[in-house]
């Protein structure tokens, strides 16, 4: 494999257009352009300036200074980046791909004229075939994208939202005020992390179950102490924190759980995990999805809510 | 210097003497033309002779295929490796058109290279809109978690960034892709990456999780996809001689098959599509049982009852009564049960047993603590 030199090349090929005026430039700033470590660049560019072998027919080649502060090129070539390779393409391909789906109509004729142009600023080599179709993604639908277009609108503008919410339990939608602060794709489906006006606390909406969304001309301003990261790493499917549900998973289904949630497993196998608990209908739903492998511990009124729906059914 | 990185400076000087020696004429060279301006296919004086060595053609052979799986389009005109072949690589093909930005207060441009080799270089237009659009694509794929599909990301917006100011047109859209806990390791996505690629068999220990089990598979790779937030490899695991579908974060020991390195294991079939096979199904659309019609009452008019209904299709004159098509009759009456009653099975009859089998035994999990 020549992968390091492959490497090396590229990143070299990328940096002379930024480099190649003549000038001293500082080292850092050109490996963070490059987007390596200064030891690495270092390493890049003193391995191809140094040479021991005695040019021959020696063209006007490329010459690179590099002493322990600053680098410099002298070059007459590579003073442009090389066109894009079917990889990077493919990669680029891939996110305008997942944009698509996510975006509104009136946003989609920009997606698929920047896809066409890119494939004008690739190289062409009969390899390129082979990139293609290597890899897909896909991120499930959200619903109304108008909806989803609104939000991601307010989001950036910071400005309130009048949202129309039918809650999983719920049977008729609701409204609420919230100040959007996120969106996020998390366990298969789209949430806004937003600060709800109405009851006064950060909030997940399911963005598939919103209903109606208006960008209000009121603004907002972030509370910076809000930890968005960390809010949407941690069980971003629960709603806000009420009460503490436990669950004991059975040894069966515990390392599945385990994967996914975290957490440790009991000597016989199982998995005991807490959770917090907004929503009853939610709470019911999530441990009856596993059947007789998952057993709701605690609280008790959630026992009783999954036996009395059970007794309803006819169990 | 280690000898290892030493082998890879001379290689990169010597890819960079080529470069600059094609891109110098514009006229096709023959491989001693070329040569003569390489000094690492100099050194044992067989060019300089006249009579180039096999090692030296060798070496140039192995520069000439790496160059061109890193990108570069070297045109051999003539047959490859033949004396009288020659070589030319244009700078049209090789470098980046001029990227301008169309605004509504009019066109901006690049400053252009005014010497030889770099007038001929085209001009794209991007809109202002497609710019954005481009900077958050490339926000969305890095967010995947794959890191050669990052690695190739970064590099693409580099190289546009030399004319376009992607870092400005958006630093992201707010949006986060929230990674599973269990990733797999850049190691195992640059292996596979690379498999995939030359269409080389990988092996690999795979953790499967319903029995917990771990074993040794031999597969095919035919591509990568990302759904419901992992990624997964599909594959025909040759020992079953059936396609399956591996998370990725579940592979380690992977080991790619490097006999006869040059040389696909085996072809993709023209029907086979990536996409198709992986666009995003429910649990219960999966494996490999006969596909069925079940028919579910909706007895419930939560949003998630409402959710689920749509996912299924209509099914006689009642809008409450939908079809959905399963394989897995188990896990289908698994996701109606959380639904706790809103939505009840009508057909076929192994489902609606199996839907009261798993009542009955989910009952019985909370009466047994009841009489305890």
């Amino acid at each position: 494999m020549t992968a390091p030199a492959a490497e090396q090349l590229k990143r070299i090929l990328t940096l002379i257009p930024h480099l190649a005026d003549g000038e001293e430039h500082p080292i850092e700033e050109v490996a963070e352009l490059a987007g390596v470590d200064r030891q690495r660049l270092v390493a890049d560019l003193t391995s191809v300036s140094e040479r021991y072998d005695t040019p021959g027919g020696w063209v006007d080649g490329v010459s690179i200074t590099v002493d322990p502060n600053n680098v410099s090129v002298r070059t007459s070539h590579f003073l442009r980046p090389m066109r894009l390779t079917m990889p990077e393409l493919c990669a680029l391909e891939l996110g305008l791909g997942l944009l698509h789906r996510e975006r509104s109509a009136e946003e989609l004729p920009a997606i698929e004229r920047a896809t066409e142009r890119l494939r004008k600023a690739i190289t062409q080599l009969p390899s390129n075939e082979q990139h293609e179709r290597l890899r897909v993604a896909e991120l499930a639908a959200a619903g109304d994208p108008e909806h989803l277009a609104t939000l991601r609108g307010a989001l950036r503008a910071k400005k309130k939202v009048r949202l129309r919410y039918r809650a999983g339990s719920r049977k008729e939608s609701s409204e609420r005020v919230i100040c959007p602060y996120s969106l996020v794709f998390a366990s298969g489906a789209w949430f806004v992390i937003a600060y709800c006006d109405d009851s006064e606390g950060m909030r997940f909406f399911r963005v598939d179950r919103v209903e109606g969304a208006t960008q209000l001309a009121q603004g907002f301003t972030p509370d910076p102490n809000v930890d968005i990261a960390s809010i949407a790493g941690d069980k971003p499917f629960v709603g806000a924190p009420g009460q503490v549900m436990t669950v004991r998973y059975s040894p069966r289904i515990a390392r599945w759980i385990c994967e996914r949630e975290g957490g440790t497993l009991e000597t016989d196998g199982s998995l005991i995990s807490d959770y917090p608990l907004g929503d009853m209908g939610w709470a019911v739903r999530h441990v009856l999805q596993y059947g007789p492998d998952a057993e709701a511990l605690a609280p008790v009124e959630l026992r009783a809510e999954i036996v009395r729906r059970l007794d309803g059914i006819g169990g | 210097m280690s000898s290892t990185t030493s082998r890879t400076s001379a290689k990169v000087q010597r890819w960079i003497d080529v470069l600059t020696a094609l891109l110098s004429h514009t006229f096709p060279q023959t491989f001693v033309e070329l040569a003569r301006a390489v000094p690492g296919y100099l050194a044992d004086g067989s060019v300089a002779a006249g009579e180039p060595s096999g090692a030296v053609k060798r070496m140039f052979e192995r520069d000439k295929l790496e160059l061109r799986t890193s990108g570069v389009p070297i045109e051999t005109i003539g047959e490859e490796g033949d004396e009288e072949s020659r070589y030319r690589l244009r700078s049209t093909d090789f470098y980046l058109p001029y990227l301008e930005i169309a605004t509504q207060r009019g066109t901006i441009k690049p400053t252009k290279v005014d010497r030889h080799g770099y007038r001929s270089l085209s001009e794209l237009t991007f809109g202002a809109d497609e710019l954005v659009a481009i900077a958050e694509a490339a926000v969305r794929a890095r967010q995947l978690g794959d890191p050669v599909l990052r690695g190739d990301i970064d590099s693409a917006v580099r190289k546009l960034a030399v004319d376009m100011p992607l870092g400005a047109a958006s630093a992201g859209d707010g949006t986060y892709i929230v990674q599973p806990r269990a990733v797999a390791d850049a190691a195992t996505f640059e292996s596979l990456g690379d498999a995939l690629f030359r269409q080389k068999r990988v092996t690999f220990d795979y953790t499967s999780m319903g029995r917990g089990e771990v074993s040794r598979r031999t597969v095919e790779p035919y591509g990568l996809f990302f759904v419901n937030s992992h990624w997964y490899l599909v594959a025909r695991d040759v020992g079953k001689d059936a396609f399956r579908n591996f998370r990725v974060s579940r592979i380690s020991g992977l080991e790619v098959n490097n006999a006869k390195a040059g040389t696909p294991d085996f072809e993709i079939p023209a029907s086979f599509s990536l996409r198709a096979h992986a666009r995003s199904k429910n649990a219960w659309e999966l494996g490999d049982d006969q596909a069925v019609e079940a028919v579910v009452d909706i007895r419930g008019a939560s949003g998630a009852a409402r959710a689920a209904a749509a996912l299924g299709a209509s099914h006689g004159p009642s809008e409450s009564v939908r079809r959905f098509t399963i394989r897995r009759v188990d896990v289908f009456a698994r996701w109606l049960l959380s639904f706790a009653g809103e939505l009840v099975p009508l057909e076929p009859p192994a489902l609606v047993e199996e839907y009261k089998r798993q009542v009955a035994a989910t009952w019985a999990v909370y009466t047994r603590e009841k009489a305890s």
